[in-house]
């Protein structure tokens, strides 16, 4: 069967989502060219406003509307303890628990010299840039209990001990092998609490 | 733990078939090229998600897209499985009653298998990589937690390794430090893996021994020596393990490899003290095999709590009438079984028993008597 130039570029496109096969892409490809123009002029709207209008914060490298992200620009937050996440998505999972009050840092990944991934691709001398600058006496670990995440961890706490600061990492209470995001917020606020010296 | 049928679609010359099996011996009787071994190779793909022989790809039926096993399990309660593998997408899916599963810990030793097959010489006459493959699918099968530190090392190894390559290229304080933090990592995997295969064959050992006087009544005494590290002796297995990748440290980075951990080790097989792989005869051999199979399906057994299905491929063929005449009563003990044999009427010294079911495969027609 010839498929139309449009619909085969539309595939194409959609399936470089994560989580999206060529079969679904087709799927969501017939399905946006049976909705009206309405729908489908809000749906290119939001995805092109999201990438206009969000940033990421200079400090923190959270999502982000202005230059520095909400939890950044907030004053009752305690300033002195940094939690360092993977993903901006681990910051609402942590949010979402009530059981942590301090400031975040999003790595943008953990090492992963497989897929590329070394220490200077992540932001790892942003954060040790901001022990100058900010007054931290805690660096809480919050990293995704797998292979990566452990060893990322490990190396987080060679460089940041030196320095005399603290560094705990949350409790295994999430289910090993199981995506942080995914975990239940229970769940993820008993690791806050039980966190451990590193 | 039985299992009571399986459909086939599309696998290698399975275009459609379904079987029921019995809770005993399944002789499954056919010609060359007839689907036995594929009957085989269906069961096991559905209790570790891989073929025992092949690449997934290479069982798709030819100009097919996927093929698709399902099966029932029953023991005390009954488990519908249905594994697919799409060739577009190069994917398997693995379905326990309708719930897709993804991590393979959750199902290896779910249903516990054992096969013997004729490529087994290369567990004691191959290369250590075979034994090793023997002892850790053993071990995975009956603790998920082995096979989660063996992935884990796995992928550690390959983490590592590309960073003694980058090191090769170009040394840099923050690399040295990734080095350090991954070798940190293969160390408390390793030791890990040290642990569990220690302990496995100071148990393992016994069953072993058990079935080889099954198989030959003799005074012969079988053994599997663990050889690890360096393979001398030690207390302090941390202390040596850190030690040898220290002094290895160059080297690794010179070469870009792993040189040091359990990815190394070597299991050694004797009889009465004496090398198997060295001195052994080809009856010593082929019964060590057997032995080490029995041995796995009755240390399962117990480790598991439940009865691992037994696959036997055409090992009849290769064996002496007394060999074979002890192996067959041995399998009277042993719970359902499947057994390929090229042709029934060879093969007077099985007595075939009142529960026992002949499966004839014929050009795609399945008769069973
Ligand atoms: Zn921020």
């Amino acid at each position: 069967m010839q498929i139309a130039e449009p619909l085969l570029i539309a595939i194409e496109e959609l399936s470089k989502l994560p989580g999206i096969g060529k079969k679904t892409a087709q799927r969501l490809a017939l399905y946006i060219l049976k909705t009206d123009q309405d729908s489908v002029d809000n749906l290119v709207k939001a995805i092109s406003d999201l990438k206009t209008k969000l940033h990421f914060c200079t400090r923190c490298f959270n999502l982000a509307e202005d230059d520095l992200c909400d939890i950044c620009k907030s004053t009752k937050r305690d300033t002195t303890k940094i939690c360092v996440v993977e993903e901006a998505s681990d910051v609402m999972a942590i949010e979402k628990t009530n059981e942590y009050n301090g400031l975040y840092h999003v790595l943008g990944g953990v090492l992963s010299p497989l897929s590329g991934v070394t220490a200077h691709d992540l932001k790892i001398k942003e954060l040790l840039l901001r022990f100058d600058k900010e007054n931290i006496s805690e660096v809480i670990l919050a990293l995704n209990p797998d292979t990566e995440g452990e060893t990322t961890s490990l190396y987080l706490a060679r460089l940041i001990k030196p320095l005399n600061i603290k560094v705990t990492r949350i409790a295994r209470g999430i289910p090993i092998g199981g995506d942080l995001e995914f975990a239940d917020e229970a769940t993820i606020g008993r690791a806050m609490l039980n966190r451990i010296d590193l | 733990m039985i299992l009571s049928g399986l459909s086939l679609r599309n696998f290698r010359t399975h275009k459609n078939v379904t079987l029921n099996f019995s809770k005993e011996l399944n002789y499954i009787v056919g010609g060359n090229g007839q689907g036995k071994t594929s009957l085989l190779e269906a069961a096991y793909y559905l209790c570790t998600t891989k073929s025992f022989n092949s690449k997934d790809i290479e069982s798709v039926t030819f100009y097919e897209n996927e093929f698709e096993i399902k099966g029932i399990f029953k023991d005390i309660t009954e488990d519908k499985i249905r594994l697919i593998f799409s060739v577009p997408e190069n994917r398997k899916y693995y379905f326990q009653n309708d719930k897709l599963i993804s991590r393979s810990s959750q199902i290896i030793g779910r249903f516990p298998v054992v096969i013997l097959t004729p490529s087994d010489h290369s567990i004691t006459q191959g290369a250590p990589s075979e034994r090793r493959k023997f002892i850790d699918s053993v071990i995975s099968q009956a603790s998920s937690s082995y096979l989660e530190v063996l992935l884990d090392y796995n992928k550690t190894l390959k983490h590592r390794a590309v960073v003694l390559n980058l090191l090769r290229e170009k040394k840099t304080k923050q690399l040295e430090t990734e080095l350090d933090v991954w070798t940190a990592q293969l160390i408390a995997y390793g030791l890990d893996l040290i642990n569990y295969r220690q302990n496995f064959l100071n148990n393992f050992n016994k069953y072993v021994l058990d079935s080889y006087h099954k198989i030959v009544e003799d005074k012969e005494v079988p053994k599997i020596e663990y050889f690890y590290l360096d393979g001398n002796e030690t207390h302090d297995i941390k202390k040596k393990f850190d030690k040898l990748i220290f002094d290895k440290r160059e080297e690794e980075i010179r070469r870009a490899i792993n040189l040091v951990g359990p990815h190394k080790d070597d299991f050694v097989f004797t009889i009465n003290k004496i090398n198997l792989r060295t001195f052994g005869s080809q009856g010593q051999h082929k019964t060590f095999q057997t032995a080490l199979r029995f041995a796995e399906f009755f240390y399962l057994k117990d480790t598991t709590g439940k009865t691992p299905i037994f696959l036997l491929d055409d090992v009849f063929g290769e064996l002496d009438a007394y060999r074979a005449g002890k192996i067959s009563n041995y399998l009277k003990e042993v719970g359902q079984a499947f057994i390929t044999l090229t042709d029934f009427a060879d093969f007077s010294f099985l007595a075939k028993e009142e529960n026992d079911l002949i499966i004839k495969l014929d050009k795609g027609n399945i008769s069973y008597a």
